[in-house]
């Protein structure tokens, strides 16, 4: 069975590494990204189960990763990450259709959880 | 609600005072704010030991505010610290500006500018670790703070090597030195052996060996040593950078030898063992030793965990002449087995070959030699020096608390020199346990059953490579099983592509062997003929367990194989995690551990949880002493009556009372006061806990006098001036705020208990132990589940528990703070009675049904 691939991006570098290394200790293929214009590049290319993403970004931000994704992969869920839990943002990305929502600092294994219902493997 | 009660009290017991004549409550004032500003301070540092652990995904971000947080509130602490003791203590502002300094460079990851560009080593001050580096920093600490002998040194700072490549034009170049390229590399190495050296540089460094040669004498060598930033701190670095040994004691020697040590950050085994650490390649910044050689007759490693895994024992190895002999493991060395009791015994001893050994030189350099035939058979070591070196060693490992990996030399007079002393990575007993079981390997042939000694212990299966010649390691395929006749720390630029090293010489203690622990590398050494029986290109599966419990198959075990690698151990081949988590160097470690103690100074004070501590106790014994002192503002203020009392309980605790008002009923005679007469609603209510049947732990405890020691809790007595002060209840009618301390724990309790029950509440912060850890986290385990059942917010971390509630009534507090008080004296020696998970369970619900016993 081919491996399920996750993709991080994170503007901070210990974000994607720490994701990275977690989530190839449970067997997962893992891409990081520093910003949002080479994630959205890449997945042109390719799929991944998940995606990962930091809400706010210089450039392309977390919204944008979200609405390429549903309109290239609508089944693919994307999980949001952000030092700055605002609500409102929190709202709307909820309501475009985000898989789940944290604050930073997230607990490693929260965020593994979801993956993993995101993956449905539950 | 703190405002509203200093309003309160304030109100009540001073209506015709105006507050710049009210010397007292001003200051007790400043004591809540201190108690305010370190309560938060503390709970900030939990938080941030606690995300910045590896369980959770944080940014740089998250870092600077949580410790924005964190130095606000001891900021704040400090200030009315201040006032309280009216600027007794000017160092504290100092030491908090260094702390916030380090942190802040860390944060940033940039050097300091302002360091010299030598230091010796009785100057090297604690917080120039990053400035020498860690190999400097380790040694000289052992002279400083331990006491123990090493060689005459000095350190030449990264400042100095941040000058040198600015100097030589490499500064930039460094900065874009990630992903370079080989020829890349051997370029920067050629342009740092060509280079010059700045004016004050040389300057400096002809200063330092000046005095060197005047102390030494004019014949004096040196080791020129590299001390990487991080070198034996977290990584050991073990033998990736160059050494130079014999270097004469002048300029003109010492200057290519510092080029030779300062290039090897960039030679391709150090460039790959960087990089698996997650250093940009150029990041790295190097500070270099000048240890005077100590003319070697033997030398030797000790382990104080034995095979880098038990810890009751430690191993002594040595061989004739200089240390390399050992550490490359080019030599048979004697080896001794030291048992870590009261009294150190010697329980094993083998006397190895010592085929060859290392000696110096006439002018410089050293060389590999035959070990004369009459030397061989002999032990390098009597017994008495072999017991000397462990006691040496057991004090490091007690100074470090964590198992040491030490280098020592001794020379012509029998005297015995520390030259190194680095943290040795013992495995984890519950972790990579390889199991013996072999029934799921049957049907396997077996290649090679119990033979050599296990350095890294974990079960793996790969292809053989069997390495001829060192040309070829850039040549195995990833997943090679190595197979070699010698070790090398040449290995570590395979090891990312590695799964197992297989040799048949070596020895546990060698760089290469610190280097496979470190990566958690299943490797297995002196196996004797692991290169003639296994095949290139075979497939074999490698099982090393305990000590010398050795299988190797041929074939491909799947059952055998499982996921070793841990997240956690993993998480710290990141720089980036690691550089974060530093911070807490500065922040979380206690050093200022007993008040009674001589070292409890604000020189002491290195870290912000020192800080805490140290104010805390000076802020209670400023109030005592402004109490009892300057009696006048008192007498004043409560018409003449003494303000502070001994309170007399028929339990073995003493304790002073500061009456605020209201807190004792009005007495006329002696200054010392029974439980009758305290009428402080709160602290009645809480020594009624601790008084009730059956809770002190008097019976059912062994009586042993450490024991007995540690349980009893003192006060000076009130004629004694500038007592030290332990256990002190500020008491008002509605109030108490007190500060128990029962050996090497500490209660602190700050409860408000009115009519008004939005005014009320408790804080309650329950920290220390003389125990092991994990006692001692089973009782506050305890502790947490008692509350939380009585409805308290509560934070663990460790040994620290802070629990709050608020906003109830009267009889609600009084209820609770009289369970409080019983749990402080059921508490109060149980760590080390914890042995045992299920005891948490068991003795809570006991205590819950108010069954006091502790027995199993």
């Amino acid at each position: 069975m081919a491996k399920h691939s996750i993709m991080v991006i994170d503007d901070e570098k210990i974000v994607g590494d720490m994701a990275k290394l977690s989530f190839e200790q449970d067997g997962y293929e893992v891409e990081t990204f520093l910003n949002g214009e080479p994630a959205l590049e890449r997945l042109k290319e390719r799929r991944f189960d998940v995606v990962v993403t930091d809400l706010k970004m210089k450039g392309v931000d977390g919204l944008e990763v979200l609405r390429t994704v549903k309109k290239l992969y609508p089944g693919v869920k994307v999980i949001m990450i952000t030092a700055f839990a605002n609500l409102d943002v929190a709202l709307e990305a909820l309501r475009d259709d985000v898989h789940d929502f944290f604050p930073k600092p997230v607990k490693i294994k929260d965020l593994k959880a979801s993956v993993k219902k995101a993956m449905g493997e539950e | 609600m703190q405002k509203t009660f200093f309003r309160r009290l304030k109100e009540v017991f001073v209506p015709e005072q105006t507050p710049a004549s009210n010397d007292l409550t001003a200051r007790f004032h400043e004591f809540q704010a201190v108690l305010d500003g370190n309560n938060r301070a503390l709970e900030a540092m939990t938080e941030m030991g606690e995300k910045l652990g590896g369980e959770y995904l944080f940014d740089v971000n998250y870092t600077r505010s949580a410790y924005a947080t964190l130095f606000s509130a001891i900021f704040g602490a400090l200030d009315h610290f201040n006032l309280l003791t009216d600027g007794q203590y000017p160092q504290l502002a100092g030491t908090l500006a260094r702390i916030d300094t380090l942190v802040h460079r860390m944060l940033s990851g940039s050097a300091s500018l302002s360091s010299p560009l030598v230091v010796f080593y009785p100057e090297i001050t604690w917080d120039q670790a990053e400035e020498v580096g860690g190999k400097n920093y380790h040694l000289a600490e052992l002279a400083n703070s331990l006491h123990l002998r090493i060689p005459h040194a000095f350190a030449i700072t990264t400042t100095a090597f941040t000058a040198f490549m600015r100097h030589n034009g490499l500064e930039a170049r460094l900065a874009a030195l990630a992903g370079a390229d080989t020829a890349t590399l051997a370029n920067v190495r050629t342009v740092i052996l060509a280079g010059g050296f700045p004016e004050d540089f040389s300057a400096a460094l002809a200063a330092a060996l000046e005095k060197l040669r005047d102390r030494l004498g004019q014949n004096a060598t040196l080791a020129v040593r590299s001390s990487a930033e991080e070198e034996d701190g977290e990584y050991s670095f073990a033998g990736q950078f160059e050494t130079v040994l014999n270097v004469p004691c002048t300029v003109e020697a010492v200057q290519p030898a510092y080029k030779e040590v300062v290039a090897s950050l960039f030679q391709a085994d150090a460039t790959s063992y960087q990089r698996q650490l997650g250093y940009d390649l150029g990041t790295l910044k190097m500070a270099v030793g000048c240890v005077a050689m100590i003319d070697a007759k033997a030398s030797g490693v000790i382990y104080t965990a034995a095979a880098g895994k038990d810890r009751s024992r430690m191993s002594v190895s040595a061989v004739w002449g200089l240390g390399p002999g050992v550490v490359d493991g080019l030599t048979d060395a004697d080896l001794y087995t030291v048992v870590k009791e009261d009294v150190l015994r010697v329980i094993e001893r083998r006397i190895g070959a010592k085929a060859q050994m290392v000696v110096n030189l006439g002018g410089s350099g050293i060389a590999t030699v035959e070990t004369p035939a009459a030397h061989r058979p002999f032990a390098c070591l009597s017994e008495p020096q072999v017991l000397e070196l462990g006691k040496q060693a057991l004090a490091i490992e007690k100074y470090y608390k964590v198992p040491q990996d030490i280098e020592w030399a001794m020379d012509a007079q029998d005297r015995c020199y520390l030259l190194q002393a680095r943290t040795l990575r013992v495995e984890d007993p519950a972790g990579t346990s390889a199991s013996a079981d072999t029934s799921a390997a049957s049907g396997y042939p077996v290649l090679l059953r119990d033979q050599g000694i296990v350095v890294q212990r974990g079960a793996t299966a790969g292809t053989v490579f069997i390495l001829q010649h060192l040309d070829e390691l850039e040549k195995i395929p990833k997943g090679s099983i190595l197979v070699a006749k010698h070790d090398s720390p040449h290995f570590v630029q395979a090891i990312p592509i590695l799964h197992a090293i297989i040799t048949d010489i070596g020895v546990p203690t060698s760089h290469m062997a610190s280097i496979c622990r470190e990566f958690n590398i299943p490797t297995v050494v002196n196996t004797g003929s692991a290169t003639s029986v296994l095949r290139h290109g075979q497939a074999i599966t490698l099982q090393a367990g305990e000590g010398s419990e050795v299988v190797v198959y041929e074939g491909i075990v799947q059952s055998l194989l499982r996921e070793e690698r841990q997240t956690a151990a993993k998480l710290r081949e990141l720089y980036e995690f690691r550089r974060q988590k530093y911070i807490m160097r500065y922040i979380a470690p206690l050093h200022l551990v007993n008040s009674l103690e001589q070292e409890f100074t604000p020189e002491k004070c290195k870290t912000v949880h020192d800080l805490i501590r140290f104010m805390h106790e000076k802020a209670v014994q400023a109030l005592v002493a402004n109490a009892e002192g300057q009696g006048r503002g008192f007498n004043r203020f409560f018409g003449g009556k003494t303000a502070m009392h001994r309170l007399a309980l028929p339990i073995p605790v003493q304790m002073l009372v500061i009456d605020l008002g209201g807190g004792l009923r009005s007495k006329t005679s002696s200054k010392a006061a029974g439980f009758d007469e305290v009428a402080s609603v709160p602290l009645r209510a809480v020594l009624a806990g601790m008084l009730a049947p059956g809770v002190w732990q008097n019976e059912g405890v062994a009586l042993r006098g450490a024991d007995l020691l540690s349980g009893m809790t003192r006060a000076e007595n009130i004629a004694g001036g500038a007592a030290i002060m332990e256990n002190v209840a500020l008491a008002s009618s509605e109030y108490v705020n007190m500060s128990l301390r029962f050996g090497y724990h500490f209660n602190m309790l700050d409860c408000y208990c009115s009519d008004t029950p939005r005014d009320n509440h408790i804080y309650f912060r329950f920290v220390g132990g003389a125990a092991a850890i994990t006692n001692r986290s089973r009782r506050i385990q305890l502790m947490a589940r008692v509350l939380a059942e009585q409805g308290f917010a509560l934070k663990a971390k460790g040994d620290l528990l802070v629990g709050r509630l608020s906003g109830l009534s009267r009889q609600e507090i009084e209820g609770l703070l009289g369970q409080l008080g019983r749990l402080i004296g059921f508490t109060r020696q149980l760590d080390a009675r914890l042995d045992a998970d299920e005891m948490v369970t068991i003795l809570a619900r006991r205590f819950v049904q108010g069954d006091y016993r502790i027995g199993p």
